[in-house]
C-alpha cells in the first residue's frame, strides 16, 4: 500500500465494523491479574492510545492483540470473526497486525533489505525465504518503504550492525510498513528517545497509521496525545477510561498515575 | 552473492547429499534383522539381578576411572598451565620465551587421542586399573594447560602491575591479581572436562581397558541386546544426572556458560567451592582405593615380546597418501554431518513441542555411545569403510555440538524470534531467522573446533577397518610392529597440529566481527 496500489485484498469490513476487538479479556498473574476482564474495540483509521503507570498492563494488553500471548479468559475478535485456532490460519491474522518493538529486534546480522523482507516471511514459502538469504530480493519494494522514511536506497545491502541508533528506528518502521499491516501496535516506542527525536517518530507513527490502517501505541507521557483520537487508561490491569482524546480531563490523569512517580 | 548468516549454518548440511547417494552402495542389508532386535531391545532391557549387578560394577569402575582421570588432568592442567603462561614467566624471570618452549612440548601429548596413550600404557604395564586413569589424564591434563594458560594471558593485567610497582613479589602478586578471575572461569571448564572424562572412561572400556565399555562390546557383539540396554540405559541416566548437575552448579556460581554469547557475572559461591574441592579430596581417594589403583605397578614395566629390527623400508612403503587422504575424508564427513544435522533436526521439529524431546533423547544417546559402539552396529548393514566410520563419529558429535546448540540457542535471538512470530512467520522460519542468524559464527567457530576434535578422535573408528590412519594404527598395535606404530602415531600428531592451526584460524576469522559491535570474541579458550 505504502509502495502506491492499495491492498491486494478487498477490505472486508466497513469502517464502521471493528478491526480488533477485546471481549472481557483477563489474564492472570502470580498475585494480581495482569488484565482484568478489559474490553476495548478499535476500528480501522482509529488512533488510540493508551496511559497508565508501570505494570498496568500495557504491555500484556499488546501481547494479546498480537496474538503472543492467549488470554485466560475472555475473546479476541479480528475483523469482527473469533481469532482463529489453526496454527495457519492464525499466522494469516496475525501477518496483518504489525508491531514496533521498543527495542526494535532487527536482526544485525542481516542486511537492511534481508530485514525489511523478514517481515514478508509468513506470506513466502520456504524456496523464497532461503533466496532471501542469498541474494536481494523485491529491491524496488524495498527501496520505496525507505524512501517514504527519508531513508537512503543505498542503506539496502548494509548490515543492521552497521547503522546509526536513528537509522535503525527506521527502518524498524519500514520493516512495519513492508510488513502491510492493518494494525499497528507500538509499545512505548517513545521511551527512551530524546524528545526531538520521540517528537518525529510519533508524527510518523500517526501519519503511517492512515485510514484503513488503525493504531494502538502505549504511552508513557500524556503531552503527545494530540494526535489521538481516542485514549484509554489503564491501571493495575483494569480498564478506567475510553473516551476522546479531546475530552480528556488533567484530573481524570492525576487519578491515573495516583502513587506512582510518573507523570 | 554472499550467504547471509543463517545459511552458513545449514550448509555443513549439504554433506548428506553424497553421504545419502553413497549408502546404498556401501549396504550390504543382511542384518537390518538385527538392527530390528536391537532396536527393539531398547523397550525391554534385562532386568536379570545378575546382569543388573555386573553392569552396574562395570559403570562403578567406568565413573572411578573418570573422575580419577579427571582429578588428574586437572592437577597436571593447573601445573603445566601456570608453567607455561607468558604473564606469569614474563613476571617472575623478565621473558617470556619459556612459556613459549613449554607450549610446544604439551602439544604432542595433546595431539595423541587418549585412546592411543591407553593402548601405548597396556603394552608397556599390562592391564591394571591405573593405565585407563593415567591415559585419559595425559592428554586432557595437556589439554587443561593450554586452556589455563590461554586464560591467564587473556586476563587484563592492570591489577597485576599495579601490584607489582608497590613493590609486590610476583607470586604473590600474581596469585592477588589473577587468581580470583581465573578461578570461575577454570571451575566452569574443569565442569565440562568432567564430562569428557566419564565419555573416555566409557570408551576406553571399549577397547577392553576396563568397566562398563567392555561389557557394552561384549554384549553387543553377542547379540544380547537387552542386556546391552541395561547398561546404556544405565550410563545415559549417570550421564543425564551428571550433566544436569554440572548445570545447576554452573548457574547457582554464576558461571561462564561453554558456546557464551553473553558473558555472565563472576561467581561469589567461595566458600561452595571450596566446601565442594575438600569433599571431593576424600572422594578420590576412596575411589582410588576401591578400585585398586597403584601407582607404584605403572613403574614396573613388563617384557615386552622381542621387537625385530626395523624395518623402515617397508615403513615407507605403507600407502601414506591413502591413509591420510581417509583420515580427513572421515574426519571431514563426520564434522560436516554432525555440524550440519544439528541445526537441520532443530528446524525440522521446530512446530512440535514433543519433537524437541525427541532430538534431546537422541542427542543424549549420541553422546553416550561410544563410536566404536556405532560402528560395530553399523557393521550389522553397511560395508567397513570411511563412511561407516564416518557415520558413527558424527552421530557422537552430532549429541555433543547438539546439545551445545540448543543451550545457546535459548538464550540467543529469543526477541527476534518472536517478532517474526508476532508478525505471522511459522515457527521453523522464524528459529531460522531469528535465532540462527546470532548464532552461526559462534556455532561455527564450535564447529571449527570440534573438526579437530574429531581428526584426533578418528582413531577410535579405526577397528571398523579401512579408515586411514587409525585403522593402521590399531593394526600395527596388534602385531607390535613398533616402527610402523611411531611413524603412525607421529604422522597422527603432525596432522593434528596441523588440524589445530587450521581450526584455531577458521575460528578466529569466524569471530572476527566486521563492524565491531556483534558479539565479543570471549571465551576462546574455554571450548576446548
Amino acid at each position: 500500500m505504502e509502495s502506491g496500489g492499495p491492498a491486494k485484498e478487498p477490505p472486508r469490513t466497513s469502517p464502521l465494523t471493528s478491526l480488533l476487538t477485546l471481549q472481557d479479556i483477563t489474564v492472570r498473574g502470580r498475585s494480581q491479574p495482569r488484565l482484568d476482564r478489559v474490553s476495548l474495540q478499535l476500528k480501522p483509521g482509529e488512533r488510540l492510545a493508551l496511559l497508565g503507570p508501570s505494570g498496568a498492563g500495557k504491555s500484556t494488553l499488546l501481547a494479546v492483540a498480537n496474538g503472543l500471548l492467549e488470554p485466560d479468559q475472555g475473546q479476541v475478535l479480528w475483523q469482527g470473526e473469533p481469532r482463529a485456532r489453526g496454527a495457519r490460519a492464525r499466522r494469516r491474522q496475525q501477518a496483518r497486525i504489525g508491531t514496533l518493538w521498543q527495542d526494535l529486534r532487527l536482526i544485525e546480522e542481516l542486511t537492511v533489505q534481508q530485514n525489511l523482507n523478514a517481515a514478508r516471511l509468513a506470506a513466502w514459502g520456504w524456496p523464497r525465504a532461503l533466496l532471501n538469504l542469498l541474494l536481494p530480493l523485491d529491491t524496488s519494494a524495498c527501496a520505496a518503504v525507505l524512501q517514504r522514511l527519508d531513508l537512503d536506497p543505498a542503506l539496502l545491502n548494509q548490515p543492521v550492525s552497521a547503522l546509526s541508533g536513528g537509522q535503525r528506528q527506521r527502518v524498524a518502521l519500514a520493516r512495519l510498513l513492508r510488513q502491510e499491516p492493518l494494525l499497528l501496535l507500538a509499545d512505548e516506542p517513545l521511551a527512551s528517545l530524546d524528545p526531538r527525536l520521540a517528537a518525529d517518530l510519533l508524527t510518523l507513527l500517526l501519519e503511517l497509521a492512515s485510514p484503513p490502517r488503525a493504531l494502538l501505541l502505549s504511552l508513557h507521557r500524556p503531552d503527545l496525545l494530540a494526535g489521538f483520537d481516542r485514549v484509554v487508561g489503564l491501571r493495575a490491569g483494569r480498564l478506567v477510561f475510553d473516551q476522546p482524546s479531546t475530552s480528556l480531563h488533567p484530573a481524570q490523569l492525576e487519578e491515573l498515575y495516583a502513587g506512582s512517580e510518573e507523570p | 552473492m554472499r550467504p547471509a548468516a543463517p545459511l552458513w549454518v545449514l550448509l555443513p548440511a549439504l554433506v548428506l547429499v553424497p553421504v545419502l547417494a553413497l549408502l546404498p552402495g556401501i549396504s550390504h542389508g543382511g542384518g537390518w534383522e538385527l538392527v530390528g532386535q536391537f532396536a527393539a531391545a531398547a523397550l525391554r532391557p534385562s532386568l536379570d539381578p545378575l546382569v543388573l549387578g555386573s553392569v552396574l560394577g562395570g559403570l562403578a569402575v567406568t565413573a572411578g576411572i573418570a573422575l580419577l582421570g579427571w582429578a588428574g588432568s586437572l592437577a597436571l592442567g593447573l601445573v603445566l598451565g601456570i608453567a607455561s603462561s607468558r604473564v606469569v614467566w614474563r613476571s617472575c624471570c623478565g621473558s617470556a620465551a619459556p612459556a613459549g618452549w613449554i607450549r610446544r612440548l604439551l602439544a604432542l601429548p595433546r595431539s595423541i587421542h587418549e585412546l592411543l596413550w591407553g593402548l601405548l600404557l597396556l603394552q608397556l604395564v599390562g592391564l591394571q586399573p591405573a593405565v585407563a586413569v593415567v591415559a585419559i589424564a595425559i592428554p586432557f591434563g595437556a589439554l587443561v594447560a593450554r586452556v589455563v594458560s590461554d586464560l591467564l594471558d587473556a586476563l587484563p593485567t592492570a591489577n597485576l602491575e599495579a601490584l607489582r610497582c608497590g613493590g609486590a613479589p610476583a607470586p604473590a602478586a600474581l596469585l592477588t591479581a589473577l587468581g580470583p578471575p581465573l578461578l570461575p572461569q577454570v571451575i566452569s571448564y574443569s565442569g565440562y572436562r568432567l564430562e569428557c572424562a566419564l565419555r573416555s572412561a566409557t570408551l576406553l572400556g571399549v577397547f577392553g581397558l576396563g568397566g562398563l565399555g567392555t561389557e557394552l562390546r561384549l554384549t553387543l557383539q553377542s547379540l544380547a541386546f537387552p542386556e546391552l540396554w541395561t547398561g546404556l540405559w544405565l550410563l545415559l541416566a549417570v550421564m543425564l544426572l551428571l550433566e544436569a548437575l554440572l548445570g545447576w552448579l554452573r548457574r547457582r556460581w554464576a558461571m561462564p556458560a561453554r558456546l557464551g554469547l553473553r558473558q555472565r557475572a563472576v561467581g561469589r559461591q567461595g566458600r561452595e567451592m571450596v566446601a565442594a574441592g575438600l569433599v571431593l579430596l576424600p572422594l578420590l581417594g576412596a575411589v582410588a582405593w576401591g578400585l585398586e589403583v597403584r601407582p607404584a605397578a605403572l613403574l614396573q614395566w613388563q617384557g615386552l615380546p622381542p621387537l625385530g629390527p626395523a624395518d623402515w623400508g617397508a615403513v615407507a612403503a605403507l600407502p601414506w597418501p591413502l591413509l591420510i587422504g581417509n583420515t580427513l575424508l572421515l574426519t571431514l564427513t563426520a564434522a560436516a554431518l554432525a555440524v550440519g544435522l544439528a541445526p537441520l533436526l532443530l528446524l525440522l521439529v521446530q512446530p512440535w513441542p514433543a519433537g524437541g524431546w525427541l532430538v534431546r533423547g537422541l542427542w543424549a544417546l549420541g553422546r553416550l555411545w561410544p563410536p566404536p559402539l556405532t560402528a560395530l552396529l553399523l557393521l550389522f548393514v553397511l560395508q567397513p569403510g570411511v563412511l561407516t566410520g564416518a557415520l558413527a563419529l558424527g552421530f557422537h558429535n552430532l549429541g555433543i555440538l547438539g546439545r551445545l546448540l540448543l543451550e545457546a540457542s535459548e538464550t540467543s535471538g529469543v526477541a527476534e524470534q518472536q517478532a517474526l512470530g508476532a508478525a505471522g512467520t511459522g515457527p521453523r522460519l522464524a528459529l531460522l531467522y531469528g535465532r540462527f542468524s546470532g548464532l552461526a559464527r559462534p556455532y561455527l567457530a564450535y564447529g571449527a573446533y570440534r573438526a579437530d576434535v574429531i581428526l584426533r578422535e578418528s582413531v577410535v573408528v579405526g577397528l571398523v577397518g579401512a579408515t586411514g590412519l587409525g585403522s593402521q594404527l590399531l593394526e600395527a598395535l596388534s602385531s607390535f610392529a613398533g616402527d610402523q606404530l611411531l611413524a603412525l602415531v607421529l604422522a597422527y600428531a603432525l596432522l593434528t597440529l596441523l588440524g589445530e592451526d587450521l581450526s584455531d584460524r577458521a575460528r578466529l576469522w569466524l569471530l572476527e566481527t566486521p563492524h565491531g559491535d556483534g558479539h565479543p570474541q570471549e571465551a576462546g579458550g574455554t571450548w576446548r
